[in-house]
C-alpha cells in the first residue's frame, strides 16, 4: 500500500489528510488519488498526471512530479503546493 | 516623462523642516527602474561612506515604482530603504497599499528623508510642500500603531501615514515602519525614523499617473488580474502563507527551537489548515490587489482578529518551541502594535531561550532576568516582546539589538548559536533542508532574507537536490535574485510570479505599456543585475567583507536531528563552493569583491554621479 498525504489546498479540497492506494509508480498513485478524492480531479491530478503548481515528495524527501517515478510498498507520497513563498 | 515615472524625487531635511526637489534623468530611471532599484542608487548618492545608520547623515528612502498607480494588480507598493542599524548593510523592505498610492500622487518617484528633528515630529508632504507638525503627544504615548495612524488621519485629513511604534521610538534595531497594517518590517527601518525623531510621515497629493499606452495597459491589467486568480496563487488565497508551516514540517524544513531541529511536534496545532478550520475570521488584501492573501485569525473570543503570516507564526511558534495558537497569535499582535519585526523578534528570543537553557548568561542582571527561561514558555515570550520594545531592563535592552549583538556580548559559544546572516535573523526556511536557499541566505545583501532571494523556489522545483546542493545552485540563486530585483523595482507583488510564464518578457511588456520604454527582456535582465550590484556596492562601501557571506556555525556543525531529512548536513566546503560559483556567475571576484570592470560594464559608475 502507498500512503498519500495531502497538505494545503489539496487537503482542503479533499477534506481529508491522507488516503491509501495501490500503486507502483507516481502516475498510478495520481490516478488512484483522483478516484479516491474526486474533488482533486482535475485541479490537482488528472489522468495520471500531477498538475503544475503542485509537487510531491516521496517519503518527504526529494521533490518531483514525474509520473514514472517508481514506488515501493510502504512509500509515503506527500502532495504539496509548489509555491513556497512566505 | 512619457508615463509611469515622474522624473524627480523629494529630498526632505527634517532638521530644517524643508524639502528640495531633485530632477531624475530618464536614463537613470531606465537603468534602475524605480522602487528598490532607485532607492539603492539614491542611498549611495545621498549618504557619505561609513555613516552612522542612526545618525543625522542617514537617509530613509520611500521609493515608488513606475507601475504604481496604474490598474495593474498588486502594483500599489513601495520600497522603504536605508542602512540597516541591525546589519550595517543595506536594508530594503517592501510594503504596500494606500500609502504607496498617496505617496506617488505627491508627484515624486522617491522621497528621501534626512537629518534629525529637534523634537518628536510628523513630516507632512502635500505635493511639493513639506511641513512639520509636533508629535509630542504621540511620542511615548504607548498607543498602538493603528491608533496612532487613526489619530493622525483625523488630525490631517486626506493624508496617508507611515508610522513607527514604541519600538522605533526606542531605536530597537529591528523596529519596522508601518502603514495601514502593512509592515516594512525587516532590518530596523523604524529605528532609523526613530533616530530622526520622526513618528510618522504623511503623504497627500493630486498628481495623476500618466500611462504611455492606456489601452494596452488596461488590457494587460485585465489579463494579469485573471491569471492572478489561477492555481499559482490558490495557496495564498485559500490558506495564506501560513500554509507553509505543516508542509515545511513534513519536509523537515521548519526551523524549530532556535534551529536545533527542523521539525516541531506541535506543528499541527498552529498549521494553516488548522487555523483556517478553527480560528479564521476573515480575509483581506492590499489596495489594488486581486489575490487577497491576508487571513485574519481569532486570538481570543470577542477580540478583533489578527492578521498572521507564515513567518510570524514560525518565528513566534516553533522557533520558540511554542504550539499554543492563542499565544503565537497574541505575540504576532503585540509585535504589530509595537512595531517589531516578527522574524527578528522570534529569532532573538529563541536565541535567548537556548542561551538560558545552556546557562550562557553571565551572573548578574542578565542571569537573573533569564532564570527559568525555557523553550515553550508562552508567558515569557509575551513579556519579552514588551521588554524588548521598551528596552526594559538589562535583558530587554540587550535583545533589542538583535541576536548577533547579544551573542557578541555573551561571548563564545553564543555567536555560533545566533540565528542570523549579516545580523539579520533567518526566516523560516531551514538552510540544511533547502540548500539552494542556504546560498541565497549567505550571499543576500540584506542578510538572511527570503524576499530578496527566493532561491527556495529551486529547492521546491524538483530540479535540484534540496538536501545536497552544489555549485549549480548559483544559477538558480542568481535568477531568483534578479526576478526579485525586477519585482521590487517595478513594483509588483512576488505572489504574482507563478502566474507569469515568461517573466522578463512579460514584465518588459508591462513597463513598455506604462512608461513607453522598451527595455525588452534582456534590458530588464541587465537592470536586475545592475540593481543587485548597486546593493552589493553599498555594502562594500559600508565595510562588507567576504567572511560575512556565510551561515551560523551551528548549521554546519549539526546534522538535522529528526524528520524526513534526518542526518542531512550542509558542509562549509560545499556552501563555499556554491558561494564562489555565485560570485563568478555574477561577474564578480571569486570572493565576492567587485572588480571595477563590472561596475563600468553595468554603467554603475556613471549613475553614481549626482546630477540633481
Amino acid at each position: 500500500m502507498i500512503t498519500i498525504e495531502l497538505f494545503g489546498v489539496p487537503r482542503l479540497r479533499a477534506d481529508r489528510a491522507s488516503v491509501t492506494v495501490e500503486a507502483v509508480s507516481l502516475g498510478e498513485a495520481f490516478r488512484a488519488l483522483g478516484v479516491a478524492c474526486p474533488a482533486l480531479d482535475p485541479a490537482v491530478v488528472h489522468d495520471g498526471v500531477l498538475r503544475s503548481h503542485y509537487l510531491v515528495a516521496v517519503n518527504g524527501l526529494h521533490l518531483t512530479a514525474d509520473p514514472t517515478t517508481p514506488l515501493a510498498e510502504g512509500d509515503v507520497v506527500v502532495v504539496l503546493s509548489a509555491e513556497a513563498g512566505g | 516623462m512619457n508615463g509611469g515615472w515622474l522624473g524627480r524625487y523629494l529630498r526632505v531635511d527634517v532638521g530644517l523642516g524643508s524639502g528640495e526637489i531633485v530632477e531624475l534623468e530618464r536614463s537613470t530611471l531606465r537603468a534602475v527602474l524605480g522602487g528598490a532599484g532607485l532607492a539603492a542608487l539614491l542611498l549611495l548618492r545621498e549618504t557619505p561612506a561609513r555613516f552612522d545608520a542612526l545618525g543625522p547623515d542617514a537617509a530613509l528612502i520611500f521609493a515608488f515604482g513606475p507601475l504604481g498607480g496604474t490598474p495593474l494588480t498588486t502594483s500599489a507598493k513601495l520600497a522603504v530603504v536605508a542602512k540597516s542599524p541591525l546589519t550595517g548593510r543595506i536594508g530594503d523592505a517592501l510594503t504596500s497599499s494606500d500609502f504607496a498610492l498617496a505617496g506617488k500622487r505627491t508627484g515624486f518617484d522617491a522621497i528621501v528623508v534626512r537629518g534629525q528633528a529637534a523634537a518628536p515630529s510628523v513630516v507632512l508632504i502635500d505635493g511639493d510642500r513639506v511641513t512639520m507638525a509636533s508629535a509630542a503627544d504621540l511620542w511615548g504615548s504607548g498607543a498602538a500603531i493603528a491608533d496612532v495612524e487613526a489619530a493622525l488621519r483625523a488630525r490631517h485629513p486626506g493624508f496617508e501615514f507611515a508610522v513607527i511604534g514604541e519600538a522605533g521610538e526606542r531605536l530597537v534595531r529591528y523596529a519596522g515602519v508601518v502603514n495601514g497594517g502593512r509592515h516594512a518590517g525587516r532590518g530596523g527601518l523604524g529605528a532609523v525614523l526613530g533616530s530622526k525623531q520622526i513618528k510618522a510621515v504623511g503623504v497627500r497629493g493630486k498628481q495623476r499617473v500618466i500611462i504611455a499606452d492606456p489601452g494596452r495597459a488596461v488590457a494587460l491589467a485585465k489579463d494579469l488580474a485573471r491569471r492572478s486568480l489561477g492555481p499559482a496563487t490558490e495557496k495564498y488565497r485559500e490558506l495564506g502563507t501560513v500554509a507553509n508551516l505543516a508542509t515545511f514540517n513534513r519536509l523537515a524544513a521548519l526551523p524549530t527551537r532556535n534551529f536545533q531541529a527542523s521539525t516541531f511536534e506541535g506543528a499541527a496545532t498552529i498549521s494553516g489548515e488548522e487555523l483556517k478550520l478553527t480560528r479564521e475570521r476573515g480575509r483581506g488584501s492590499c489596495a489594488n490587489c486581486t489575490i487577497g492573501c491576508e487571513h485574519f485569525y481569532e486570538v481570543t473570543p470577542g477580540a478583533a482578529p489578527v492578521k498572521a503570516e507564515y513567518e510570524s507564526v514560525f518565528a513566534l511558534g516553533p522557533l520558540c518551541g511554542i504550539a499554543d495558537p492563542a499565544v503565537v497569535l497574541a505575540a504576532a499582535r503585540a509585535c504589530d502594535e509595537l512595531g517589531l519585526d516578527t522574524i527578528s523578534t522570534g529569532g532573538t528570543i529563541a536565541f535567548a531561550m537556548e542561551c538560558a537553557e545552556r546557562g550562557l548568561f553571565p551572573e548578574g542582571p542578565l542571569e537573573e532576568a533569564t532564570r527559568g527561561l525555557r523553550f515553550g514558555d508562552g508567558a515569557r515570550l509575551l513579556a519579552l516582546i514588551d521588554d524588548i520594545a521598551h528596552r526594559r531592563g538589562a535583558l530587554g535592552d540587550l535583545l533589542a539589538n538583535g541576536s548577533r549583538s547579544a551573542a557578541e556580548t555573551l561571548g563564545p559559544p553564543a555567536p555560533d548559536l545566533a540565528p542570523h546572516v549579516k545580523g539579520l535573523e533567518i526566516p523560516g526556511y531551514d538552510p540544511r533542508a533547502l540548500q539552494t536557499m542556504a546560498l541565497g541566505f549567505a550571499v543576500g545583501t540584506r542578510g538572511a532574507d527570503h524576499n530578496r532571494s527566493g532561491a527556495y523556489e529551486a529547492d521546491f522545483s524538483g530540479k535540484v537536490d534540496r538536501l545536497a546542493a552544489g555549485p549549480e545552485a548559483a544559477e538558480h540563486a542568481i535568477a531568483s535574485e534578479d526576478r526579485a530585483a525586477v519585482m521590487d523595482s517595478l513594483i509588483l507583488c512576488k505572489f504574482l510570479r507563478g502566474a507569469l510564464t515568461d517573466f522578463f518578457g512579460e514584465c518588459a511588456e508591462l513597463l513598455l505599456a506604462v512608461t513607453g520604454e522598451d527595455l525588452g527582456a534582456d534590458g530588464l535582465r541587465a537592470a536586475a543585475a545592475r540593481i543587485v550590484l548597486l546593493k552589493k556596492l553599498f555594502n562594500v562601501r559600508e565595510g562588507w567583507t567576504p567572511a560575512e557571506d556565510t551561515l551560523p556555525a551551528r548549521l554546519f556543525d549539526t546534522p538535522l536531528p529528526s524528520g524526513a531529512a534526518k542526518g542531512t548536513v550542509l558542509s562549509r566546503e560545499r556552501l563555499g563552493a556554491m558561494i564562489a560559483a555565485y560570485n563568478v556567475g555574477r561577474g564578480w571576484e571569486r570572493d565576492g569583491g567587485l572588480p571595477r570592470e563590472a561596475l563600468i560594464a553595468a554603467g554603475v559608475e556613471a549613475l553614481l554621479e549626482p546630477r540633481g
